[in-house]
């Protein structure tokens, strides 16, 4: 065996090593733990709505699957990307033309 | 027949890669960033999902609103001892919970008014709050809010109360008792919990009506039955299963993940012109390479195990490389920029940790879209050109 195939099967085995270990690493400190699963489920217990806390501009993508029967219909059936919380990332707010909206921007 | 891994096979491929040193880098950094990415997206929407999921559990099992014109109303308790009669109902619960919408930020905060006298609710409640005792709840006028909530209410200064407007136009002021556990953070980032009365009259709601109801059921196979129940009894409401809860999650994530699949089909279509441009001929170098080698006594065999090994170590190489960076991007940076396109961009942003899951199916999938699609562009055309008459070839 020459040099750089010794050096081909070391970076190999060194990279499969370092998946192994970040995968142990990260499933022992990343993962949701049993204690952490448990005080999600008593929260839902006590507040018992779905959804995620993601969008909050406007009532019917906050809890969503209890929204009302026609809320998101009246907009679009399949809601249209128009709505900021729905985008990836901020309107510009240099320039804002929605004075009612987004006073105390940092 | 006996096979053995050829070493000195090995050793010329690593040299015929170093030989041709900058296309080789080049495909192999395209091939790093084709994984990385798209193992990226699989991670972040497969932790999500795992996120609802293990939370789907814990939702009721049937939600009874009333409709009134078309809309939401609120449903008269009295409902609940109609229902509570129906058999296999062990529990209907009036609730009551709505929106607030916070002007000076742009966004709705849930409000979620709870029995505070209810046994149910302590022993849960302890978990999930830093520290304080709800018992005292209505006496003290208090409430227990969400991180963004906090956040939010201390950029406006209120750091100790919240004056609600009523709907009658009159100020309510609720001190700031409690702050949920950052862990909830993704469920609970919006959320004002307070006591039931409270909430009636944050809403200018009657003591007799309620928000919906919330129905338990014994045994789940019984749920649609006694769905079907409660939608004959009170033909104005809509009853929601924690069936349709679970396919509108579905409809939620197919939605979103349309933006992922198509992320993906333009990756994957990059990928398989850059695969079909090297399948669809070998520059003549190559090929007078193969000839050459073939002048010298190596069999076809020889020249596709060689080619074989070629494209195995750069695909290969590839393919683990893009999973540790995706794993690292993902779960250690917490996907910087990628995750938004979950997230969205929000006035109530959650700064949430992602769990993680390691999700076997899509690594393999991962790897059977790249490696063996590489490795079969390289051997065919060397298959095609190894099997035409050296001279050919070489002239």
């Amino acid at each position: 065996m020459n040099k750089k195939s010794k050096y081909l099967i070391s970076i190999l085995s060194l990279t499969i090593i370092a998946i192994f270990f970040e995968i142990f690493y990260l499933s022992s400190f990343k993962s949701l733990k049993q204690t952490q699963i448990d005080e999600k489920l008593s929260l839902l217990k006590v507040t018992a709505l779905p959804d995620l806390a993601i969008s909050t501009e406007a009532m019917y993508i906050r809890h969503r699957s209890l929204a009302d029967t026609f809320s998101i219909f009246k907009e679009s059936p399949e809601l249209r990307e128009y709505f900021p919380s729905t985008f990836v990332y901020s309107h510009s707010h240099i320039f804002s033309n929605t004075p009612s909206k987004v006073i105390n921007e940092k | 027949m006996k096979s053995k891994i050829n070493l000195y096979l090995i050793e010329y491929a690593i040299n015929s890669i170093l030989r041709q040193k900058f296309k080789n880098i080049f495909i192999l950094f395209i091939f790093i960033l084709l994984t990385s990415i798209l193992a990226s997206i699989f991670f972040i929407s497969n932790s999500i999902k795992y996120e609802l999921n293990s939370t789907l559990k814990a939702l009721p099992q049937i939600t009874v609103q009333k409709l009134k014109a078309g809309r939401h109303y609120d449903i008269n308790t009295n409902v609940v001892d109609e229902i509570i009669n129906i058999a296999g109902v062990t529990d209907a619960i009036p609730r009551v919970w709505g929106y607030y919408y916070f002007a000076n930020l742009g966004a709705n905060f849930s409000i979620i008014g709870i029995d505070e006298y209810e046994n149910q609710y302590k022993t849960s409640l302890n978990k999930i709050i830093k520290e304080f005792d709800f018992s005292k709840a209505l006496e003290n006028n208090s409430m227990i809010v969400g991180e963004g909530v906090k956040k939010a209410l201390n950029e406006n200064y209120y750091n100790e109360y919240f004056n609600f407007i009523k709907p009658d136009g009159t100020f309510k002021k609720v001190n700031i008792a409690g702050v949920f556990k950052s862990s909830l953070e993704l469920e609970s980032n919006d959320t004002i919990l307070l006591p039931k009365e409270l909430a009636l009259e944050i809403f200018g709601m009657d003591d007799s009506k309620a928000t919906d109801i919330v129905v338990k059921v014994a045994n789940p196979e019984e749920i649609p039955t006694v769905a079907n129940k409660i939608k004959l009894l009170y033909p104005d409401t809509r009853v929601i299963t924690n069936k349709d809860l679970e396919i509108s999650y579905q409809n939620i994530f197919d939605y979103k993940g349309g933006i992922f699949l198509a992320v993906f089909i333009v990756a994957i279509f990059t990928f398989f012109i850059i695969v079909y441009d090297k399948a669809s001929g070998l520059s003549s170098e190559e090929k007078r390479e193969i000839g050459v080698l073939k002048a010298l006594g190596w069999k076809i065999e020889d020249v596709l195990k060689e080619k074989f090994y070629e494209s195995f170590i750069i695909s290969f190489f590839g393919y683990i490389f893009g999973v540790l960076i995706a794993l690292t991007f993902v779960y250690v940076f917490n996907a910087p920029l990628l995750s938004n396109l979950f997230s969205g961009y929000s006035e109530l942003k959650t700064s949430f940790q992602l769990p993680f899951v390691l999700d076997v199916n899509t690594l393999f999938l991962l790897f059977f879209l790249t490696v063996p699609i590489y490795i079969a562009s390289t051997i065919i055309p060397s298959w095609r050109s190894a099997t035409i008459e050296t001279d050919k070839v070489l002239r």
